[in-house]
């Protein structure tokens, strides 16, 4: 069994790093920088106007926490077909699930104690709280992360619960609780807590591998969508096979299309137009970069950082658009239709040029909130048009042609 | 409307699947593409529909390949796939729409004809429905009222008969047998032997990539030395045993 979880394990990261690399090219890792960047200088700024103990100083830190210790649950890396094959060996999947939780650990740990530190400025200046009460509360908050992951176990084998209520509940109950009292009386109650509901937790486990029965389809149904979460999340940068997004009919949207007369040239705008407006990813995408964009022009008052991102963020609507081309033109019905390749690229410029000047507008008000009526403001705005006319007369066109057969 | 495969030779990447294929379809006829699994009915159809290049040979329909006139080429095929092929993204009434404007169809006419269609598959109140919804056979009927309501003159039509219910079978092949009163032709690969072997005026029979024998039932019996009264299914069987 613990071969088996190995092999799979080694299998997995491969896949992971394999996807990692598609997402860290040049383009991402770019807006990655230059999107840490303004968030903390965004950070320090907010940092630099705190100069006493604010009142929602505490509760602040309190849910940020409370947040910060829900994420990270553990990857079983089940398989569909382990229902069938594997069902034998039930008694000793026990082994195999300890080995997952073990892996499963680290990232939730590193996840806790980096948002500790990243927390750590403002609570020391906003909440008030002294620097060793932060890290035994931290320290606290990991041993009761590992005690947490127990639950994702017991839950695996239907276990998860104390009378009728459930565990997830009750632990969410405890660390409310002693994440309150930490902050606000004795920093020591977080770890006094975390020790006790760790080792609880652990007994509990520990039975499982002599009485308990295995719930197969939940299992294995939760580590698919773990695993659709996580492909779902690489797909926004790259193309994971095997993911298809929501599709939702949005009726009310309906008016959009009006403009689209039903003309052979217009065959492809018609299914872009509506592919973009029902595919959750696409639509999805466009909003996210878009309101990112809008909210981050608003507040920051560099020049030249807001220039940055007026351009990379247009520059990024059209350049995730793509993919969506490319999953139109693997339809094999309609590489039959009688139409040119020329006129699908030009379809589809059509629609990107649509998107990117509604985007372009959102952003250019939220720059002329900014920085008002000036000559920073024009050139930004300019700048924003440069990247977009860029964007769908000449990097478009050639990208696309790739996509064609 | 004429097809003829000419000598073809290709198949995916560097194998040749197909060897020199040759035969005919002529206006009004019918005919049925048989064969083994593998043995290459799907990848004859790709290279007609003009999804795979052949490495040699010519396929021309009414004297015209699709390297003369694409768009011409293209106008004058409906294809129903194996699988159907859909946009997740599109209702049923979008396809239609969709299709319509590809082909660059009459609207109103092309929309009389799918209605009349989609009433005979039992879809007509699901025009606002997404494929997500359909099950697999509903999907097939789709793909059918999607490539029978076009002014094709070549209906070729992969696998049809698996996954419809016996009922929509019934109605596939009297949509088939209008089309052919109606002077079009249609190409219609299978393992289905006894449906197709009363459906269809010529049979073409495939054996690893080569074109065994074609002709009609009466044909085929005398090339494979089969008394008269032996069906489609001991011609097959006789032929598959001939590796042996």
């Amino acid at each position: 069994m613990l071969q088996l979880w190995n092999e799979r394990l080694r299998r997995h990261q491969l896949n992971q790093f394999k996807y990692l690399r598609l997402i860290f090219n040049d383009n991402f890792v770019l807006a990655f920088i230059v999107l840490i960047g303004a968030l903390g200088f965004w950070y320090s700024n907010l940092l630099g106007t705190i100069h006493q103990q604010l009142t929602f100083g505490k509760p602040i830190v309190i849910v940020l926490l409370f947040l910060v210790v829900q994420a990270g649950g553990i990857a079983t890396l089940l398989e569909e077909p382990d229902s069938t094959f594997l069902l034998v060996k039930e008694k000793e999947f026990y082994k195999y699930f300890r080995a997952a939780k073990n892996y499963s650990s680290f990232l939730p740990v590193v996840t806790v104690a980096l948002a500790n530190f990243l927390l750590s400025a403002f609570a020391s200046r906003g909440a008030g709280l002294h620097i060793l009460d932060i890290v035994l509360i931290a320290i606290g908050l990991i041993v009761f992360k590992l005690g947490f992951l127990n639950i994702n176990l017991l839950e695996l084998y239907g276990q998860a619960k104390i009378g009728s209520l459930g565990m997830r509940l009750v632990s969410n109950l405890i660390v409310l609780v002693s994440l309150i009292l930490s902050t606000y009386l004795f920093s020591a109650v977080m770890i006094i807590v975390a020790v006790v509901y760790y080792f609880f937790l652990n007994a509990r486990v520990k039975t499982l591998e002599t009485s308990g029965q295995l719930q197969w389809d939940y299992a294995i149904e939760t580590e698919n969508q773990r695993m659709f979460r996580v492909k779902r999340f690489y797909n926004l940068f790259t193309d994971v096979p095997g993911v298809t997004s929501k599709i939702k009919r949005r009726k009310w949207l309906d008016w959009v299309f009006k403009p689209i007369k039903e003309v052979s040239g217009n065959t492809y705008l018609y299914l872009f137009a509506r592919g973009f407006v029902r595919n959750n990813e696409y639509i999805g995408l466009f909003l996210r970069l878009t309101i990112i964009q809008a909210i981050m022009l608003a507040l920051i008052d560099n020049f030249y950082i807001s220039l940055i991102v007026e351009m990379l963020f247009i520059y990024l609507v059209g350049f995730q658009l793509k993919p969506y081309f490319k999953e139109v033109m693997q339809n094999l019905m309609q590489r039959l239709y009688p139409i040119s390749g020329k006129t699908k690229i030009a379809d589809f410029t059509k629609l990107s040029t649509i998107i990117l000047a509604i985007q372009w507008v959102i952003s250019a008000l939220a720059i002329l909130y900014k920085f008002g009526f000036s000559m920073n403001s024009l050139i930004i705005i300019v700048a924003g048009l440069a990247v977009l006319i860029f964007v769908n007369y000449f990097y478009m066109p050639r990208q696309l042609k790739k996509y064609l057969d | 409307m004429t097809l003829e495969v000419k000598e073809l030779t290709g198949g995916y990447g560097q194998v040749s699947v197909l060897k020199k294929e040759t035969f005919t379809v002529e206006s009004g006829q019918v005919v049925g593409l048989i064969g083994l699994n593998g043995a290459g009915k799907s990848t004859t159809i790709k290279h007609i529909i003009g999804l795979l290049t052949p490495r040699g040979g010519q396929i021309l329909i009414d004297g015209i390949s699709l390297h003369d006139d694409v768009e011409k080429y293209r106008k004058k095929i409906a294809y129903v796939p194996e699988m159907p092929i859909l946009y997740p993204e599109l209702t049923l009434r979008e396809h239609i729409d969709l299709t319509i404007m590809a082909y660059d169809l009459d609207h109103d006419k092309t929309w009389e004809n799918a209605n009349q269609l989609l009433k005979t598959f039992r879809l007509d109140n699901k025009l606002d429905w997404f494929p997500q919804n359909f099950s697999k056979g509903m999907k097939q009927k789709v793909m059918i009222v999607c490539a029978f309501m076009t002014d094709a003159s070549l209906f070729i039509i992969d696998e049809p008969f698996t996954g419809l219910d016996p009922l929509a079978v019934n109605d596939l092949l009297n949509i088939v047998e209008a089309k052919r009163k109606a002077g079009c032709s249609v190409l219609m690969s299978t393992h289905v032997l006894a449906t197709v072997q009363n459906h269809a005026d010529k049979f073409v029979l495939i054996n690893h990539g080569q074109v065994r024998a074609d002709g009609t039932l009466d044909q085929l019996k005398t090339k494979f030395n089969m008394n008269a009264d032996s069906n489609l299914d001991d011609i097959y069987i006789k032929m598959s045993n001939e590796d042996l």
